[in-house]
């Protein structure tokens, strides 16, 4: 046994046990928040359930079973439920999804197996997804045009109503085309207009023949605008000419303008191909569009811009500071206790918490450099602020700072790992200092920059308590780029995944149905921070290979 | 040819060296670490168009000797020296001396090599184009003359856009000389450059010291006395940062005039 001690073996298993507990705990995780938030997207099979109640009434539910839970008898019998005797010790309840919110007093219900009679899967049950209250579960019972019921069979009434939505889709498109585009562009215009004008009333400029000037602008944005205000409420009423009748569980038709209905599906009567790509559909949608319902519905894409653009517009800013800080410090500053403090001081901005540099940013970045800048710049915009509030680039800026320590520490370390032969061999060709270090000393640090870079993107995209002062907002109307001039609009507020899950898992009113949602945006957030690192990874591996240092 | 009075020895010659056959001019150069004295007081001309080796034990002072003739020395802070080194003349410790001239004048090859983590091109035109050359013509003429005086033209001419490490250790050396070489230095200083090496590669190198005294003044810096002997005009011997003796090499290796040189060349130390 000693002997066995001795020969380092359990060293080895001590070793290797800590690597797998840790890989299995990031996959675990991985696939844990992966399969939670991936399945959400799976058409799931809709039961039509036939129950008793205590009073003998009979009732129809419809939905998917959203969970399932194992309950102990005696717990029921003790709640009061009765009728149990001859069960088993434990019991099954389920968690119903019902949907059609506007109509039941609650959208999820938990249902215990032995007050249901009678479990069917009807094929044509069918599931709309609307742009208010959720998901719709019923039968489609009729189309109607301008009120009026059309002569259809079963079958055609499904292929009719996949035509009509794509119309009426068309026509919502156009509709969303004409707000962002002339509309937008009409408003942002005007308000230029105005600012102008108030900018050259603050200067004492402004002359009457310039008043009926601007005048005359805004009069003909206006009328541009009105012309194109009766177009888009002409597509507005042609959407709304279609409805559907749909029977839902309790036998009732309820009507409904397609125009409120975003997509339908009969999930009893996919194949399983059908469902796989209905699947690719789904989470091609929950990637590309735009969160709706307070973000508990719909998308992430402003999320996913939003910090991937604040992420890219930190590395931009940090990168130059940290290596030109780093040079500094390792190559010019003189070796005595100043310069060690002040790289101890360094290392240890590290160690503080994120939130105060969260407090740091909207005092200083926001209130005070913002503030200062609204003043200077954009005297017209005020009382209204317009750098001076919190924004995608305050938010940059304080991530900056608070990932600068990373960059310097390893790009000190890179320089120093540098073979001071190099060095003499650029400096006897009669280089300079600064010859040698530009030519020679930097690139060939440039890997280690690039970790350092690696590892302040993972710390960055990760970070939301610093954020939440200085510049992400639950719902972003704009995105930091658009068509407008100058294109990039570093002022505005931005969404941000982090922020994303904290809102729709913590403050959103309807808990169940944004569960799923929690995990699909973890999962995309992990998702988009490990792409992040591959790509940067990727272009070390490759400096790497180009300034391979020498090993002889 | 100056005639010379019979009684002069061979170190006399050098002490007397006339100006014009002069590279190098060492007036009483005493070196300092911080308060550790590490050159004692040395005196010295070094003869233009030959090779003069340097020789001694481990911390001797050689290196040190070396680096101060293009003050390399500079880099190390506590470093400090006094007296002259005069190049054509000139005082190279003046304060009005541009050290990066001053190198661009005066190259130097280190113990191992140390090519840039560049291709084989870039390494040679490096010191060109630091100067702003840009002419593509220039520069490839001046990489070909370079390589070929650094006798690697043939073993690299189809490679020239190569990584540098892919050379082998002896190659590596020849192209940090054919870098040296390329911006036309008055002086090659050489330290240790085959102590990496193995015996073939010192070899070729010590017949490339040979050719390149046509062109260069070379002062080589080696602790192998048989390579001293084979490749050097004059040998200089110093021992505890003192220069002991300083003659021409077969005088020194056959008729060493001071016991310390004796004992060193008959292996009794060092």
């Amino acid at each position: 046994m000693n002997k066995w001690f001795k020969s380092g073996t359990p060293w080895i298993w001590m070793t290797g046990g800590a690597v797998s507990i840790s890989l299995i705990m990031v996959i675990g995780l991985f696939i844990l928040i992966g399969w939670r938030g991936l399945s959400f997207f799976w058409p799931a099979t809709v039961y039509e359930f036939d129950m008793v109640d205590k009073q003998g009434n009979h009732m129809n539910v419809i939905g998917e079973i959203y969970d399932t839970e194992i309950v102990q008898k005696q717990q029921l019998i003790e709640a009061g439920i009765t009728g149990l005797e001859d069960k088993g010790d434990t019991l099954e309840r389920y968690l119903i999804k019902i949907g059609n919110r506007e109509y039941v007093d609650l959208d999820f219900q938990w249902i215990l197996e032995t007050v249901i009679t009678e479990k069917h899967i009807p094929d044509n049950i069918v599931v709309l997804e609307r742009t208010k209250n959720g998901n719709f579960y019923g039968y489609i019972k009729a189309i109607q045009e301008n009120g009026v019921a059309l002569t259809l069979t079963q079958t055609e009434l499904e292929t009719e109503l996949a035509s009509r939505l794509s119309i009426t889709q068309a026509l919502k498109d156009k509709e969303h085309a004409l707000l962002k585009g002339d509309i937008g562009r009409i408003n942002f215009d005007l308000e230029k207009i105005r600012l102008k004008k108030r900018k050259l009333d603050l200067d004492g400029l402004l002359t009457t023949e310039k008043i009926t000037d601007f005048e005359n602008q805004s009069q003909l944005l206006r009328d541009e605008y009105l012309s194109l205000e009766t177009q888009l409420f002409d597509y507005r009423k042609q959407a709304l000419r279609d409805s559907v009748v749909i029977t839902d569980m309790t036998g009732r038709d309820v009507v409904m303008p397609i125009a409120t209905v975003l997509d339908f599906y009969l999930p009893n009567k996919m194949s399983f191909i059908e469902k796989v790509g209905h699947w690719f559909h789904q989470t091609g949608k929950f990637v590309s569009d735009d969160p709706r319902e307070a973000n508990t519905e719909g998308g992430v894409f402003p999320a996913i811009f939003g910090t991937v653009f604040m992420v890219m517009l930190m590395a931009v800013i940090v990168t130059p500071f940290g290596v030109v800080a780093a040079i500094y410090l390792h190559e010019y500053a003189p070796k005595n206790n100043l310069t060690k403090f002040i790289r101890i001081a360094v290392i240890n901005l590290a160690g503080v918490p994120s939130i105060v540099y969260g407090v740091f940013g909207l005092g200083f970045f926001v209130y005070i450099v913002g503030g200062s800048i609204d003043q200077l710049l954009y005297p017209e915009a005020l009382p209204s602020p317009t750098f001076g509030s919190p924004g995608v680039l305050w938010s940059a800026l304080t991530l900056a700072i608070l990932t600068l320590p990373v960059v310097i520490v390893s790009t000190e370390e890179g320089l120093s790992r540098i073979p001071s032969a190099l060095r003499e061999g650029s400096l006897a060709l009669g280089a300079t200092k600064s010859e040698t270090l530009w030519r020679i000393i930097v690139p060939m640090a440039s890997p280690a920059i690039m970790t350092g870079l690696i590892l302040a993107v993972a710390r960055a995209a990760g970070e939301v308590a610093p954020l939440m002062l200085v510049g992400v907002v639950k719902m972003a109307p704009t995105l930091p780029v658009d068509g407008n001039f100058p294109y990039l609009h570093l002022e505005r507020k931005f969404m941000h995944l982090g922020f994303h899950i904290y809102d729709v898992g913590f403050q959103s009113p309807n808990v169940e149905a944004a569960r799923p949602l929690v995990y699909a945006t973890s999962f995309l957030l992990v998702t988009v921070i490990i792409g992040l690192n591959l790509a940067a990874i990727a272009i070390r591996n490759n400096l790497r290979e180009k300034y391979r240092s020498l090993e002889h | 040819m100056i005639t010379l009075p019979k009684s002069t020895t061979e170190a006399d010659v050098l002490t007397h060296l006339s100006a014009d056959k002069t590279a190098l001019e060492i007036k009483n150069l005493n070196l300092y670490y911080g308060d550790k004295q590490a050159l004692f007081d040395i005196s010295m001309k070094i003869p233009k168009g030959k090779v003069t080796a340097f020789i001694g034990p481990s911390g001797c002072g050689k290196s040190t000797l070396l680096r101060c003739i293009n003050r390399m020395n500079d880099l190390v802070d506590i470093c400090r020296v006094d007296g002259t080194i005069e190049l054509q003349g000139t005082n190279i410790y003046e304060k009005s001396v541009d050290v990066a001239s001053l190198r661009r004048r005066v190259g130097m090859v280190f113990q191992r090599p140390n090519p840039f983590p560049k291709s084989i091109y870039e390494n040679v035109v490096y010191g060109l184009r630091l100067q702003g050359i840009k002419d593509r013509r220039v520069l490839d003429e001046a990489a070909e003359t370079s390589l070929r005086s650094a006798a690697l033209w043939n073993e690299v001419k189809d490679r020239l856009h190569d990584n540098a490490f892919g050379l082998s250790g002896g190659q590596q050396q020849r192209l940090v000389i054919a870098r040296a070489v390329a911006i036309g230095p008055e002086v090659l200083l050489l330290d240790e450059p085959t102590s990496a090496l193995d015996p073939i590669s010192t070899l070729t190198i010590e017949e490339l010291i040979t050719e390149l005294k046509e062109k260069f003044t070379v002062v080589i810096v080696t602790h192998n006395m048989q390579q001293a002997a084979r490749v050097s005009d004059q040998t200089a011997f110093m021992y505890m940062g003192k220069l002991i003796e300083y003659t021409d090499t077969n005088t020194l290796f056959t008729a060493p005039k001071e016991k310390q040189t004796e004992d060193y060349i008959t292996g009794r130390y060092g």
